[in-house]
């Protein structure tokens, strides 16, 4: 059976947003609440629901458009429309009477067949159905999404001993290629996974920060990078989710779990938070939580409250000798470290892995699907049996018993061995008998982190590796730092570019860190800049330029992969690609002019050509050169792929991955297609129309510029662009080729980079991460 | 014998004619430096230098600093010509008039200083630290302590010192044990021992300041936890006047290779009254304060030593006479031709100007970027010449200082045996010369300043005030043919120190041995570049306008410039080669293989 129409009953947060990115993949959605009390407009609450959407920070939508695919109606009138959609999900108040009576509801209504879900992550699935019809619960499951629903990727699936595997099947393929998620399948049990170990990792963190004295910027900082946590850390996070979510979490959690269950020793919500509560310090939606920006006296100043007090004071960067980077980045070092630091970390984590490792099989029998969950639910690094791992099984279970803590079952059966293994070339995974199980991946997944596993690079240098990944495709991967574009991987694009035609069939751009590539190293640059090496400096260029110019005419086919943020020579290097297939979440822009620059890798005249050969560009030159001149001068981003393709980052036959772990499967196959009859692009040849144009573009600047939406260096910058986006000095209609137009981005990188206020751009960017506005 | 001649003219010269302090115009501290104000004050400097205190010099040697029980007396004579320097004002140069001193900028005090060092390093030194010390206190202490101390400080009835050094740590200041125990009256009580104190116990003041890094009992771990402390000598009475010893107690002084005649003391100081300067715990950067001043100071010595080994080693050359030109006698009248006409004579004297005049021209500049760094009136512009002064500082210490050895090393040699004996009071120079490269932050340390901090410091941001106005010098000199003799060279060596910046930044990323392994090689290519463009900018100003000089003056200018560019800029090419070579070399043999 196929999914192609929904319904999304209940149109708060969750439900809107869940409506939003079953809007993003396409799909045709319903929205519906209730009918407020004497509301004139019926539909009042999912109609509003929707314009916020519109506005939602971070955006729910892909693409504005997509809203048009959600239609808001009401229970009462449009109840009927149930009868046409595949999957009906309930996302309604956690309060069982109004679930069943609305079950009954859709039960008299919806076709049969049709999928009848609820989002609670609360009530078990057993309380749900019972008293449901047999037919009812036949085609009934959870569906627990995590908020924001666009980008959180797991979902968490409970199903009961009624429900259809083909159901099942069905809404775990929708749920995988069209929304994107990693589906975890659960036992009914409270919490399902990441919440029960989440909620109590979050209050073993936050009752230990207090009993030990420390701040929450101290707690945060040992519990982010060094366990392996984002950054946020723990009190970050409860600001993130909302604060007062965690009474109603521990009360149906106390509620339900067994007396016996070590859940009830963290249960407690101190007076303070308490407090916090009641006086609206709810997190980020609220007045502020464990952290405030205070804004009195016109400056930001990020505030942290104090546990013991409850008053706010200047966030102060935690000195703990814990912290060092020599004992933070040595999990045995920081977790045997004496000071409070490495009390707190060991406290932390010996209670939380335990209790992770005494769930199984309570809440699934598979310690895989529970680090996916603590990954893909709470965007930790590395999940609780990783983390063993990387601790080391037998010096964990040794400082168990140093410290008299009890050893779970499952952590005693993995004595001598480790959770995870790579054996006879499988993946495979411990399980409590201590017989170890083989890790398959679905089919159209396929991992780089899983090739490397058995494979070593065809090529590798510091900051780039190719791979062979079947069917004579190559893959290129970027591992520098924040995988900027340095001259290694420019060598390793030339080695590409070299070896292919003798030994393989085509290339793809791909890799597996958090950013595609946030640009070109511009660090290096900058140095050279400081001791003046201009020629130097323009080598660089010349070799940015020469290496992406070899790759779009290279006798093979070439796609680029994107995941994440493609920046600056990030975006240049897919603008020369032959396609390009990215993840759902690719942010691309060329983003140089933040930084006093230009795009000089060819990424103005891709960008350009992109905009000229539009077939549905309007006639005469000026409109494209406007569009390439108004994306580039205002380092515009796209905060999607869909959004990228209205750019013409991406083109019309550029495909989207909705699932990240299907992009490269969905990058080789879009190789292989190109493959038969390939021919590389036919040389550029654009007609410019040069200072006529040139004065055009400027004239618009110098009006941001007197009204200080600019500054007057903006000005400058922008100048250089029209230099290069018009043509160059000329006055009449010319016929540049693709190396004048190079020579021209080259020209004005290299004015623009002697240029001091260019350069203290440069330097800003690089040490705070934020621009300056000169 | 060694003959002293102040550089007046080379001085009036590089401030009237070769400086450009045009960034400083319509400031009225500026303004007033007008040459006939200035060239008044190079002469009389030249004279008080040349007749009273070079007199003293070789005496002081001979005689020394005894120490007798905790007291110590300074050779004959310094005390008077002490007295007579201060009462004419010439220890307070730089000091604010409201204190009573001159106000003077640096360019102007530090050219002063040149000739007071070279005349007697030895008596200079106990004018210069008390500048530091007033500087320490003018800069980070209370009002209270202010008007205490600095008017007496200012007119020199009181001297100071710099007591940072124990007989356990002296590079690594961390591991400072002297205590400061906080008293009910908010001052301190200072107990310790510190060894290398120059001018530490003396009998030319009534009274000596000890500026002194101590550590209070629950301060933090390592260079975090020093403060600053000024303990006097002498404790004062309430009116002011000098009341009861501080239990600040000398145990001896040091026997050393030079600077024979400055006191090198041990202190001891037993619960001693001390006051806090500064911040609690901050002390290390009042210090790094006084240390990027006294390292210039320095870096000053090195030079004002190398000129007064070139007078007398000119001297020497014009007057001895031995054996004949190889062309053929110069003076058939003569039973030999005097010294000068030989080849590898000249060639040590023209190496010994080049780098002396040199010197003096990149310190005339960076003296005057220290003014603009206080005294610009924008923020920006004060604070690109103070990243100028802090990439600079460590260069000028260590060229200059290696340079005062090479060159007083070579003054000795013109002599031949009769420099190697003391009669002729060459020797002394290179035995004074030899302190300057040990202390203020031994050379090799200054290199790792460079390449450690400097260079990296926001990704090169330092290098760009060096680097791109040199740059543009070159470009705008690129078409000018009459020049090309200097700019070529110039370039050339330029383009070795760009590279080499690169490389260091570069590899030093992934392993800092191989920043560590250049350093001293870097820094003296980058001094040696330094110097080569004072060097083409002096000879680029007289080929396009030459000012009041005599036409000889400029010629030996341009013809020592020349030199500079053909004989000694050269080494850059092997000190490149040197860097490009990395660290293997240098750290690949085990410890117990040497």
């Amino acid at each position: 059976m196929k999914i192609e129409t929904v319904a999304v009953i209940g149109a708060g947060v969750m439900g809107s947003g869940i409506a939003a990115q079953i809007a993003n993949a396409g799909k045709q959605v319903l929205l519906l609440d209730i009918v407020p009390d004497g509301a004139e407009n019926r539909n009042i609450i999912a109609e509003s629901s929707i314009q916020k959407l519109l506005k939602a920070k971070p955006a729910a939508l892909m693409h504005k458009r997509n809203a048009k695919n959600i239609t808001a109606g009401n229970l009462e009138d449009n109840l009927n429309n149930l009868a046409d959609v595949d999957w009906i999900i309930e996302v309604i108040i956690e309060r069982l009477d109004l679930k069943q009576d609305l079950y009954k509801k859709i039960e008299a209504v919806r076709k049969p067949g049709s999928i009848v879900s609820s989002n609670t992550s609360t009530l078990p699935l057993a309380v749900l159905t019972a008293g449901m019809p047999n037919s009812f619960s036949d085609d009934f499951l959870i569906t627990h999404f995590f908020n924001p629903p666009r980008y959180m990727r797991l979902l968490e699936i409970v199903t009961g001993p009624q429900t259809q595997q083909q159901t099942i099947d069905a809404l775990s393929h929708f749920c995988d290629h069209q929304l994107g998620k990693g589906v975890v399948h659960c036992n009914d049990t409270p919490g399902f996974i990441a919440n029960r170990i989440g909620a109590y990792w979050m209050q073993t963190a936050m009752l230990d920060t207090m009993r030990l004295g420390l701040s929450v910027d101290e707690a945060d900082a040992l519990s982010g990078k060094p366990m392996g946590i984002p950054k946020t850390g723990v009190f970050g996070l409860m600001d993130l989710v909302g604060i007062d979510l965690m009474p109603h979490v521990l009360d149906s959690m106390v509620n339900s779990l067994p007396k016996t269950d070590a859940f009830h020793e963290q249960a407690i919500i101190p007076d303070v938070v308490t407090n916090m509560i009641a006086d609206g310090y709810t997190g980020r939606k609220g007045k502020g939580g464990f952290y405030r920006i205070n804004k009195t006296g016109g400056k930001k100043v990020k505030e942290s409250i104090n546990l013991d007090t409850g008053e706010y004071a200047t966030s102060v960067k935690p000195s703990l000798e814990s912290l060092k980077p020599g004992i933070a980045k040595n999990l045995q070092k920081f977790l045997n470290f004496d000071d409070k630091g490495g009390e707190f970390a060991w406290s932390v984590l010996s209670k939380t892995l335990c209790y992770s490792a005494g769930l199984i099989p309570e809440i699934g029998d598979n310690i895989e699907a529970i680090d996916r969950s603590m990954k893909l639910g709470y965007n930790w690094v590395y999940g609780p049996f990783e983390l063993i791992d990387k601790i080391g099984v037998d010096w964990f279970i040794n400082k168990l018993e140093a410290t008299q803590q009890s050893i779970p079952p499952l952590l005693a059966a993995a004595k001598g061995k480790s959770f995870y293994r790579f054996h006879d070339g499988q993946r495979q995974c411990l399980t409590l008998s201590g017989d170890y199980q083989t890790l398959t991946r679905e089919d159209g997944i396929l991992l780089l982190s899983d090739i490397k596993l058995h494979q070593q690079p065809v090529k590798k240098n510091a900051s780039a590796s190719l791979w062979d990944i079947g069917d004579g495709i190559l893959c290129l991967e970027f591992h520098s730092k924040m995988n900027a574009i340095d001259p290694d991987i420019l060598a390793m694009i030339y080695t590409a570019v070299d070896i292919i035609p003798n030994d393989y069939n085509a290339l793809v751009l791909y890799n597996e860190g958090t950013n595609y590539s946030v640009g070109a190293n511009i660090g290096l640059a900058l140095f050279a800049a400081n001791v003046a090496a201009w020629p130097q400096i323009e080598g660089m260029v010349k070799s940015g330029q020469d290496t992406y110019k070899s790759l779009k005419h290279a006798p093979f086919p070439v796609v680029g992969a994107p995941a994440g943020m493609a920046l600056g020579g990030g975006c240049e290097s897919l603008l020369h690609c032959d396609a390009i297939q990215a993840h759902a979440e690719s942010y691309i822009g060329l983003v140089e002019v933040g930084v006093g620059l230009i795009p000089a890798w060819g990424g103005s005249k891709e960008i350009l050509s992109r905009w000229m050969t539009n077939p549905k560009r309007p006639k005469g030159p000026m409109p494209a050169i406007s569009k390439a001149f108004e994306l580039i001068s205002t380092a515009t981003v796209s905060t999607s792929a869909q959004e990228a393709k209205g750019h013409l980052f991406m083109l019309p036959a550029d495909g989207i991955s909705m699932n990240r772990e299907r992009l490269l499967f969905d990058a080789k196959a879009k190789a292989l297609t190109l493959l038969d009859g390939y021919t590389p692009p036919e040389p550029l040849e654009l007609t410019l129309p040069g200072q006529t144009a040139r004065t055009a573009l400027n004239l618009a600047v110098t009006s941001f510029v007197q009204s200080g939406k600019a500054t007057a260096y903006d000005g400058v910058i922008a100048d250089q662009l029209a230099m290069i986006l018009s043509g160059g000095e000329t006055d009449i209609d010319e016929l540049h080729d693709e190396d004048d137009l190079l020579t021209l981005e080259r020209k004005a990188f290299m004015a623009l980079i002697k240029n001091e206020k260019t350069l203290n751009r440069v330097q800003h960017t690089l040490e705070t991460g934020k621009p300056l506005r000169n | 014998m060694a003959i002293f001649k102040a550089p007046v003219d080379d001085t009036k010269y590089l401030i009237n004619e070769f400086l450009d302090t045009s960034e400083l115009n319509g400031n009225p501290m500026f303004d007033d430096m007008t040459p006939d104000l200035t060239d008044a004050i190079f002469e009389e400097a030249g004279n008080i230098s040349e007749s009273l205190l070079f007199p003293l010099n070789r005496s002081g040697d001979e005689q020394g600093c005894t120490w007798d029980d905790g007291s110590v007396t300074t050779p004959d004579g310094f005390k008077a010509a002490y007295d007579e320097m201060t009462a004419s004002g010439w220890g307070n140069l730089t000091c604010q008039q409201e204190y009573g001193g001159q106000g003077l900028p640096h360019y102007v005090a530090n050219a002063v200083d040149e000739m007071v060092i070279a005349s007697n390093m030895s008596f200079s030194i106990y004018m210069g630290l008390t500048i530091g010390a007033y500087n320490a206190v003018n800069q980070f202490g209370s009002d209270t302590l202010k008007k205490t101390f600095l008017p007496n400080m200012v007119s020199g009835k009181w001297s100071g010192t710099m007591c940072l050094t124990e007989p356990h740590c002296g590079t690594d200041l961390g591991l400072i044990r002297t205590k400061a125990i906080l008293s009910n009256d908010g001052s301190y009580n200072i107990s310790g021992s510190k060894i290398f104190i120059s001018a530490g116990e003396h009998d030319l003041t009534e009274n000596i300041l000890h500026l002194v890094l101590a550590r209070t009992p629950d301060s933090p771990k390592g260079i975090k936890g020093i403060s600053l402390f000024l303990v006097p000598k002498i404790n004062l009475n309430t009116d002011g006047s000098l009341g009861n010893p501080n239990n600040v107690s000398c145990s001896g002084i040091e026997h050393k290779m030079g600077i024979k005649a400055s006191s090198t003391c041990s202190m001891e100081f037993n619960e001693s009254k001390g006051f806090l300067v500064g911040e609690l715990n901050k002390g290390m950067k009042a210090m790094f304060i006084m240390m990027n001043g006294a390292r210039i100071h320095v870096g000053i010595q090195g030079m004002a030593l190398s000129h007064v080994s070139y007078c007398g080693a000119v001297d020497y050359a014009k007057e001895r006479i031995q054996g004949r030109a190889l062309k053929g006698p110069k003076h058939p009248e003569k039973a030999a031709d005097p010294l000068i006409v030989h080849p590898d004579i000249r060639r040590m004297l023209l190496t010994m100007k080049a780098y002396t005049e040199g010197a003096r021209a990149l310190s005339t500049w960076l003296s005057f970027q220290l003014d603009v760094s206080h005294h610009a009136d924008t923020e920006e512009q004060r604070q690109q010449a103070n990243h100028l002064v802090s990439l600079l500082t460590p260069i000028f210490k260590s060229f200059l200082t290696d340079m005062g050895e090479t060159v007083t090393s070579l003054g000795m040699q013109v002599y031949g045996g009769h420099g190697y004996i003391r009669e002729n009071g060459m020797e002394q120079y290179l035995r004074d010369a030899r302190i300057c490269q040990i202390y203020e932050g031994a050379n090799g340390i200054q290199a790792l300043d460079l390449v450690g901090r400097k260079l990296p410091a926001h990704m090169g941001q330092y290098l760009r005030y060096f680097f791109h106005p040199l740059s543009q010098f070159i470009e705008e000199n690129a078409d000018n043919e009459s020049v090309q003799m200097y700019i070529q060279p110039l370039s050339k060596s330029f383009t070795r120190l760009q590279n080499a910046s690169l490389v260091i930044a570069q590899k030093g990323l992934s392993n800092p041995d191989e920043a560590g392994a250049a350093a001293s090689e870097y820094l003296k290519l980058f001094g040696l570049v330094a110097m080569a463009y004072m060097w083409a900018q002096i000879a680029v100003q007289i080929k396009s306008d030459a000012g009041s000089m005599s036409e000889e003056f400029y010629d030996a200018k341009l013809k020592t410039s020349l030199f500079y560019m053909q004989r000694i800029l050269p080494k850059t090419g092997a000190l490149l080669s040197n860097i490009m070579s990395g660290s293997d070399n240098t750290m690949s043999l085990d410890a117990e293989q040497f």
